[in-house]
């Protein structure tokens, strides 16, 4: 039986309802969302713009500013090179994902934008600071994760917001590890919040949402058929319609509407408060072994993720281990390049990553594992 | 109360605009027509009720929208 503790990367298993909403959804929704008068495309359009609502009451927003894109990474990529297409200063943090990391160096390094990146301190008043001295006459957005997919450490958000809203500079928001989780809102003063549907939000692969407040004009990166204005050779200019050329992912949508109805059901106090017991109870485990590093700090806060790293062995190779005796954790960079190097983690990190369905029984078991692996390696290099 | 088409850019707007008048009693439903409307999504709502009560209201909610009494296209 495998455990799995990488829900940071894709939440497993889901939600039975999830599940069945899926089943349904192939079964009954096999249209395709705004297109034809049909009663299947009908029924389609009406199940997606439920889908919509859904998602737009949960972070605040209204339904026709809410874009269901393929993943986190593709509305970051939408909103970044969307809102910077005229050029501009952008600001990024350090513990930014590469999704909106690489966009934006891409961009520097053509030379269409100029970049800086502010470095997040274990104190919020400084990670404010950072990126409030890298502000200029040019700053056209901030990007600035919610929380820290390598070790979880939660963003000043709202502080951050409120530099963007005094200056009318765009802030962007990867909220991939915190929303489901955090209650992250438009509201907060985020002009755009970007996710994945299939993390914390217990949606299938596949699935993504751009919210924007619709402040500011995004301009589309990809073209095409979007059901609206087919007459017209030109890309439509309004959301959601803009960035959402070609078929939608309509079974994802529902399953995304299913995974926000589930947390509602549960609430998302219960959820993190669940993950955070199982993640308090792991880190105690693991703490009497010294030859094991937490990535941790009393001065943060975190989402339920915890970083670590065995003293002797690389991170691949604890993972590696772990995988042989049924436990799923992520070892590595996790697509963060720019946090290792403050971190002093060269070979990456393994991650724990609980989820509303993680036991505090297997996160004991396992903390026994990984120190198992750990007195091994005392007389043998080869477990 | 002379029947009209409400036109709207996307099928979004169209979804938002059936049920803010549903929920106001304002009986409509959407029908797809691509000729309906320079700028329209394809989809339309036909509205029965009040015309412009119905107008109205979408606006109210900045639902861009375009009303053409019906046989006037």
């Amino acid at each position: 039986m495998l455990i799995n503790f990488d829900n940071a990367a894709t939440t497993y298993p889901k939600p039975n309802s999830v599940k069945a909403a899926v089943s349904r959804a192939i079964g009954q929704f096999g249209g395709n969302a705004g297109r034809g008068g049909h009663e299947l495309a009908m029924r389609t359009s009406e199940a997606v713009f439920e889908a919509r609502e859904t998602a737009a009451s949960f972070f605040g927003a209204q339904p026709e500013n809410t874009v269901f894109t393929l993943n986190c990474t593709h509305a970051l990529n939408l909103a970044i090179q969307g809102v910077m297409a005229d050029g501009g200063h952008l600001i990024i943090s350090h513990l930014e994902h590469n999704s909106s990391a690489r966009p934006a160096v891409r961009m520097a390094l053509d030379g269409k934008i100029k970049l800086s990146i502010a470095e997040v301190s274990e104190d919020d008043d400084e990670t404010v600071e950072n990126f409030r001295s890298l502000i200029c006459s040019d700053t056209k957005a901030i990007v600035c994760t919610a929380a820290s997919n390598v070790t979880g450490q939660i963003l000043p958000i709202r502080r951050i917001a409120e530099l963007c809203s005094k200056r009318g500079i765009c802030f962007i928001v990867d909220g991939a590890q915190a929303c489901g989780i955090i209650r992250l809102k438009l509201s907060d003063g985020i002009n755009i919040l970007c996710t994945a549907g299939h993390k914390g939000l217990y949606g299938i692969t596949g699935t993504g949402l751009l919210i924007s407040d619709g402040k500011f004009p995004i301009r589309p990166i990809i073209q095409g058929g979007t059901g609206s204005a087919s007459s017209s050779l030109k890309q439509p200019d309004f959301l959601p319609d803009s960035l959402e050329s070609g078929t939608m992912n309509v079974i994802g949508a529902i399953s995304v509407k299913e995974g926000i109805d589930f947390i509602n059901r549960i609430g998302m106090d219960r959820i993190r408060s669940h993950e955070e017991r199982i993640c308090r109870r792991f880190i105690k485990e693991l703490s009497s072994d010294k030859r094991i590093k937490i990535y941790r700090s009393p001065y943060c806060s975190y989402v339920p993720i915890v970083s670590f790293c065995i003293d002797g062995y690389l991170p691949e190779q604890v993972s590696e281990y772990l995988s042989k005796n049924g436990y799923c954790l992520r070892a590595g960079y996790h697509c963060a390049a720019l946090a290792h190097a403050q971190l002093g983690t060269e070979n990456g990190t393994v991650r724990f990553a609980p989820s509303v369905f993680s036991r505090e029984s297997d996160a004991v078991a396992l903390a026994n594992k990984i120190k198992n692996i750990s007195a091994t390696e005392k007389s043998s290099k080869n477990y | 109360m002379k029947p009209c088409i409400a036109a709207m850019p996307s099928y979004t707007y169209v979804m938002k605009g059936e049920k803010l008048l549903r929920a106001r009693g304002i009986s409509c439903e959407i029908k797809r027509n691509e000729k309906i409307a320079e700028n329209g999504c394809g989809y339309s709502l036909y509205i029965s009720g009040s015309c412009e009560y119905a107008e109205k209201i979408l606006k109210n909610y900045s639902i861009p929208v375009t009303i053409t009494p019906y046989g006037g296209v």
